[in-house]
């Protein structure tokens, strides 16, 4: 079976967003890829939502690194302006993702063996001008676990397929 | 005002401490101490009327802070602060070289007072008020003459500051004195390190900034002709920011300020923006709006006051720069993508393509800009659909239109709505000339000024920290030891106190 799901437009991206925040446990890392413009920010606004985030969300490109407080600490990475693997170290990613928060990263295809081993990939397909499709690619038991109760989630909820 | 305490102060001084406190100092025990030559007592008056008193016995070297209370009604208007500074002066005068106090542990606004004025805490007193059990928390000052004299210094206009910005790419220090005349302005990126210092800097945040803060603020002091002894105070970017680029700016400066006794000033980052404006021109007052665009930030502030900051509108998504960028990677163009969109823009027709002008009705002030970025996309996407040849100028020029048109339309109304007579536009992309002229003209017709710092003032500098840390000073505002880099620093926001 394919994991994956579709949302209809932006809010539903982050409805089920909002649908993965509660399902985190600290050390969980979602590495995000897309294009631009497919969606990315927008479904960690939705995780934040879920998470119980107060206070915006916006596009961490410049700043690397957007730390969130909420029911779970959320760590919004972005790696689009890194250049080489190295820089990884100088931001603080390892020590990050290893932390008491759960880490969203995106570009996160960037440097795929930076990743930890057990990490749900989450890729964002442009399927029309609004329409999104998620394609999720868990790698490890806990990345499973969590890939196959979001899809639950959203499936319950009753988003698009 | 402040001024000493009268014995004719006291009824209203005891009106105000028992309306503060549970168990509240009895009359003979204020006139008993009043007398006493080794306590000082003083009062802050407001339209000639006490609102606010405190007092102080000073025991060796030590000053103990005794009693301070505010009237209800007069808090958070800065008296509380003022009387610090008083005492502070008059222990120093006294031979006192540190101030003490204890403070209940859950009186938040008393700790975030004390955060400010430069406390930490040193210690706990288990269960040291009787009525409650609770604990309270020992606090210390920093030293106080070289504290108190850099505040005089600050009000005199002649301080010595300086700064150190690391928040995110840039390293940069400056020395600055009065908060408006730049003795030296250095940035890392415009200093060959290689030929100097014979090694590569990396390129991005924390590990460059520990290579380069040092050689950074040596060269801004030699640059300067100053030392470290000719300093008031240090002053640092405390957040928003990169938390590992943050903290090797506030460690080095906390590391300067112990070592020589220094105060340490706390300037938020977005704070420094606006300040920008007033290096730019002196004459500059509050009230006014500031429209701040970078590529990490997109927001419209209040400022009623030098100092206070109400925050109207922000990006929800995606930072103006931070737009250039992406729209100008995405048509082949260079990096930054900034002035190479703005360039493109003059050669091509701003009205081409029909781009979105997201939230341009939403009937608040804030902006979003991912939406156009994804519309840019599209376009483009459906244009190499047809097979048609980009007209990139037309895109560009459509493009920044539209981003214009938003912020143009969201500072006019912000700056309309507050009655403003000036506007500061800072950031990076206050660069680009499409949206200084499109401000400067809406602006214009309804009578208000557009103040644009020059390039190097928009961009990440230690000038603009330098100079807000100047009015921080002046107020007393300073921060402990103990302070901690806060990437999420909002503001306006109050120092934090731990243990």
């Amino acid at each position: 079976m394919t994991l994956e799901f579709s949302t209809s437009d932006p809010d539903a991206t982050g409805r089920a967003g909002a649908l993965l925040g509660p399902l985190l446990v600290p050390g969980d890392v979602v590495a995000l890829a897309g294009d631009l413009g497919a969606g990315k920010t927008r479904l960690v606004k939705g995780v934040a939502h879920g998470l119980g985030v107060d206070g915006p969300v916006t596009s961490p490109t410049f700043n690397l690194l957007v730390v969130h407080p909420g029911t779970l600490p959320l760590y919004h990475f972005d790696l689009y302006r890194l250049e080489h693997e190295a820089e990884l170290e100088d931001i603080g990613f390892y020590e990050t993702i290893e932390g008491d928060g759960a880490s969203f990263v995106e570009w996160g295809d960037r440097f795929p063996a930076s990743l930890p081993a057990d990490r749900l990939l989450v890729v964002v397909h442009r399927a029309g001008d609004q329409e999104r499709r998620f394609e999720l690619v868990p790698s490890g038991r806990r990345a499973g676990d969590l890939a196959a109760a979001w899809l639950a989630a959203v499936r319950e909820d009753g988003a698009p397929r | 005002m402040i001024r000493p305490m009268l014995e004719a102060d006291l009824p209203r001084v005891l009106e105000i401490e028992r309306a503060s406190f549970a168990l509240p100092w009895s009359e003979g025990m204020l006139r008993d101490d009043l007398a006493r030559s080794d306590r000082v007592w003083r009062v802050a008056e407001s339209g000639g009327r006490v609102v606010a008193f405190g007092g102080i016995m000073v025991v060796s070297s030590e000053a103990h802070v005794m009693d301070i209370a505010v009237e209800c009604d007069h808090r958070r208007e800065g008296h509380a602060r003022e009387l610090l500074v008083g005492l502070m002066a008059d222990a120093v005068a006294r031979g006192a070289a540190r101030m003490t106090l204890e403070v209940r542990e859950s009186n938040a606004e008393a700790l975030a007072l004390y955060a400010s004025c430069g406390f930490d805490v040193a210690g706990r007193r288990i269960g040291y008020y009787p009525e409650t059990g609770e604990d309270a928390l020992v606090l210390w000052s920093r030293p106080l003459v070289t504290q108190a004299g850099a505040v005089a210094a600050a009000r005199a206009g002649d301080d010595l500051v300086l700064a150190i910005e690391t928040s995110c790419d840039e390293t940069a220090a400056s020395v600055m004195r009065g908060g408006r005349e730049e003795l030296a302005s250095v940035v890392a990126s415009q200093i060959d390190f290689h030929a100097r210092f014979g090694g590569v800097v990396p390129e991005i945040a924390s590990r460059k900034h520990t290579e380069a803060v040092v050689a950074v603020v040596a060269e801004a002091l030699g640059k300067a002709g100053v030392g470290f002894g000719d300093l008031h105070a240090i002053a640092v970017t405390q957040g928003p920011g990169l938390v590992g680029a943050l903290v090797v700016g506030l460690a080095y400066a906390k590391g300067l300020a112990l070592a020589t006794g220094l105060p340490l000033v706390g300037v938020n980052h977005l704070e420094g923006h606006i300040y920008a404006a007033r290096l730019l021109d002196g004459d500059l007052e509050p009230p006014l709006v500031a429209l701040l665009v970078s590529g990490g930030h997109t927001l419209l502030v209040h400022v009623p006051g030098w100092g206070r900051y109400e925050l109207l509108g922000r990006t929800l998504d995606d930072a103006a720069g931070e737009a250039f960028d992406k729209v100008a990677k995405l048509l082949g163009l260079g990096y930054p993508g900034g002035p190479v969109i703005s360039r493109l823009a003059d050669s091509g027709d701003p009205a081409a393509i029909a781009f979105p002008r997201p939230m341009l009705r939403s009937g608040n002030l804030d902006v979003s800009l991912s939406g156009l970025k994804t519309a840019v996309i599209q376009y483009v996407e459906a244009e190499r659909a047809a097979g048609r040849e980009l007209r990139v100028p037309d895109i560009a020029a459509s493009f920044q239109a539209a981003v214009v048109d938003v912020q143009v339309a969201k500072t006019l109304r912000a700056a309309t709505g507050h009655r403003v007579k000036a506007v500061v536009l800072a950031g990076g992309v206050a660069a680009n000339p499409a949206l200084r002229e499109g401000l400067r003209a809406a602006l214009a017709a309804e009578g208000i000024a557009l103040s644009v710092p020059p390039f190097g003032l928009c961009t990440d500098n230690a000038s603009m920290i330098a100079a807000a840390a100047h009015d921080h000073l002046a107020a007393g505002r300073v921060l402990g030891l103990s302070a901690d880099a806060v990437p999420n620093l909002r503001l306006g926001a109050e120092p934090q106190i731990s243990e």
